[in-house]
């Protein structure tokens, strides 16, 4: 051991620590900045440590995977839970959303038509199988108060008549049904009355036909067409569709216009039916 | 087929009630059909009382015409009672027509599923559009009927192959081959 203190090797030994300790003295000094040795080994070995770096990284979330499967799975199972409660609670938010909306429509037809009583919003459960008129099938029947010949009707303007009553089914016939003829009359002017009837190539794109109105009607694009309310059948004044188009039939004695329902026909999901209004015709009359 | 033990008469008894119980399953299941979406669709049930009526006795293939007839009614928003009497006469004729004249094979059913739905598609026609003197009533036949009755020739393949895969696995045998008559002569 004394030799070894003696020797050249443990001086060249001491010289290298002195070496290095005063590279470390001199990084210090670098306040901060690398020294160029420093650099030239971060700049070769950059891409290898990034390469292995990742790789490492890998590994380590495989195995930390591996070794917390379990507590990953629970927290997974605990995130579905989650997620379907939140989901349910979306739906429940939904339903009642789109039940405000419909009970505030409600409540703007009665505050508009005070005379009118009227059946809960209900439900189209499906429309009538290969039927070109679109009738349809609605989750009200006999038990709920609705009686055969009542107006149909959404928010946005009349739909039909029921014309079959079950207990808890009614059939409604649509404005699109040639079978279904409603006297109607302009909103703005208050005149070029005519009868609103279906037929079978206006049914086919949704459509309407306005019949039997005067030839030297003033009737425009746009115009919209309300219940004259003189059948008992429908309650006056009630929006049914907008005039599309008008022109003269082919006998010349008569003009007609295509009109295009308010409500969309074709795609409904709820209506409602008006029970009773101010100038009802009543079963027995 | 000669019934030997009371085990196999069991046997048969399950089996067709459960073959009944899928008839009706399958019944059901193209009644709902029917009655959703607003698309133009094939009168799926009158396949489907054919199928039934080709296998079995009359009384049974009356009873299920009558009741695809009435779903048919119900689905198609017709007077009720009137497809019932119309599948109800279709199910008997080929309930017989299969029994003493015709074997059930695909190319037979087919021609006749044609025939009958065609027959069904124009009279609903002739009577629910076509007497009432609509205008432009034709194109309801163009567009409607005939387009109907094209959906549903295509449907009964897919009910002829349903049925006849219950059928295989639940309905009993009528006659045996040549080499189950000589397995169960060995057997004896």
């Amino acid at each position: 051991m004394h030799d070894f203190f003696k020797s050249t090797r443990f001086k060249i030994l001491l010289a290298f620590i002195a070496f290095l300790v005063g590279i470390m003295v001199y990084s210090v000094t670098k306040g901060g900045y690398s020294i160029s040795g420093e650099s030239f080994i971060n700049t070769i070995s950059k891409p290898f440590r990034t390469v292995s770096n990742s790789i490492g990284m890998k590994v380590e979330t495989s195995l930390d995977k591996l070794s917390k499967a379990e507590e990953i799975y629970d927290e997974n199972q605990s995130l579905k839970k989650q997620v379907t409660d939140l989901s349910e609670q979306l739906d429940e938010y939904e339903a009642l959303k789109s039940e405000c909306e419909e009970l505030r429509k409600l409540v703007g037809i009665k505050e508009a038509h005070p005379d009118y009583s009227t059946s809960r919003f209900c439900k189209v459960i499906g429309y009538t199988a290969n039927d070109p008129f679109k009738s349809f099938t609605i989750n009200v029947g006999s038990a709920d108060g609705i009686e055969p010949y009542l107006p149909v009707a959404t928010a946005e303007g009349l739909v039909g008549i029921t014309i079959e009553v079950s207990e808890h089914l009614s059939t409604v016939r649509t404005i699109l049904s040639p079978d279904l003829s409603i006297a109607v009359k302009c909103s703005s002017s208050g005149d070029n009355s005519g009868i609103i009837e279906g037929s079978v190539m206006s049914a086919e794109n949704g459509m309407t036909k306005l019949v039997h109105l005067r030839t030297d009607n003033t009737l425009k694009k746009n115009d919209l067409m309300i219940t004259d309310g003189t059948s008992g059948l429908f309650p006056k004044g009630y929006s049914v569709g907008k005039v599309k188009n008008v022109d003269m039939d082919s006998n010349g004695l008569a003009a007609y216009a295509d009109i295009e329902p308010c409500a969309d026909i074709t795609n409904l999901t709820s209506v409602f039916v008006i029970t009773d209004f101010t100038g009802k015709r009543e079963a027995s009359e | 087929m000669r019934l030997k033990t009371t085990r196999e008469h069991r046997i048969l008894y399950i089996k067709t009630a459960i073959r009944w119980i899928l008839y009706y399953i399958v019944i059901f299941a193209v009644f709902i059909t029917m009655t959703s979406g607003t698309w133009r669709k094939p009168v799926m049930l009158v396949p489907v009382a054919l199928c039934i009526a080709v296998n079995n006795n009359q009384y049974a293939s009356a009873f299920t015409g009558a009741v695809c007839g009435f779903l048919i009614d119900i689905s198609c928003g017709k007077l009720f009672g009137y497809n019932a009497v119309l599948l109800t006469i279709f199910c008997i004729v080929i309930s017989l027509l299969f029994e003493f004249y015709l074997r059930y094979r695909f190319v037979s059913f087919l021609a006749i599923s044609a025939v009958i739905s065609y027959i069904q598609c124009l009279l609903d026609y002739k009577f629910y559009y076509e007497i009432w003197n609509y205008e432009n009533a034709e194109h309801i036949f163009t567009e409607y009927t005939l387009k109907v009755w094209a959906y549903t020739v295509i449907s009964s393949v897919f009910v002829y192959l349903l049925f006849k895969m219950i059928n295989h696995f639940l309905m009993p045998k009528t006659h045996l081959t040549i080499e189950e008559t000589i397995k169960s002569g060995e057997q004896r």
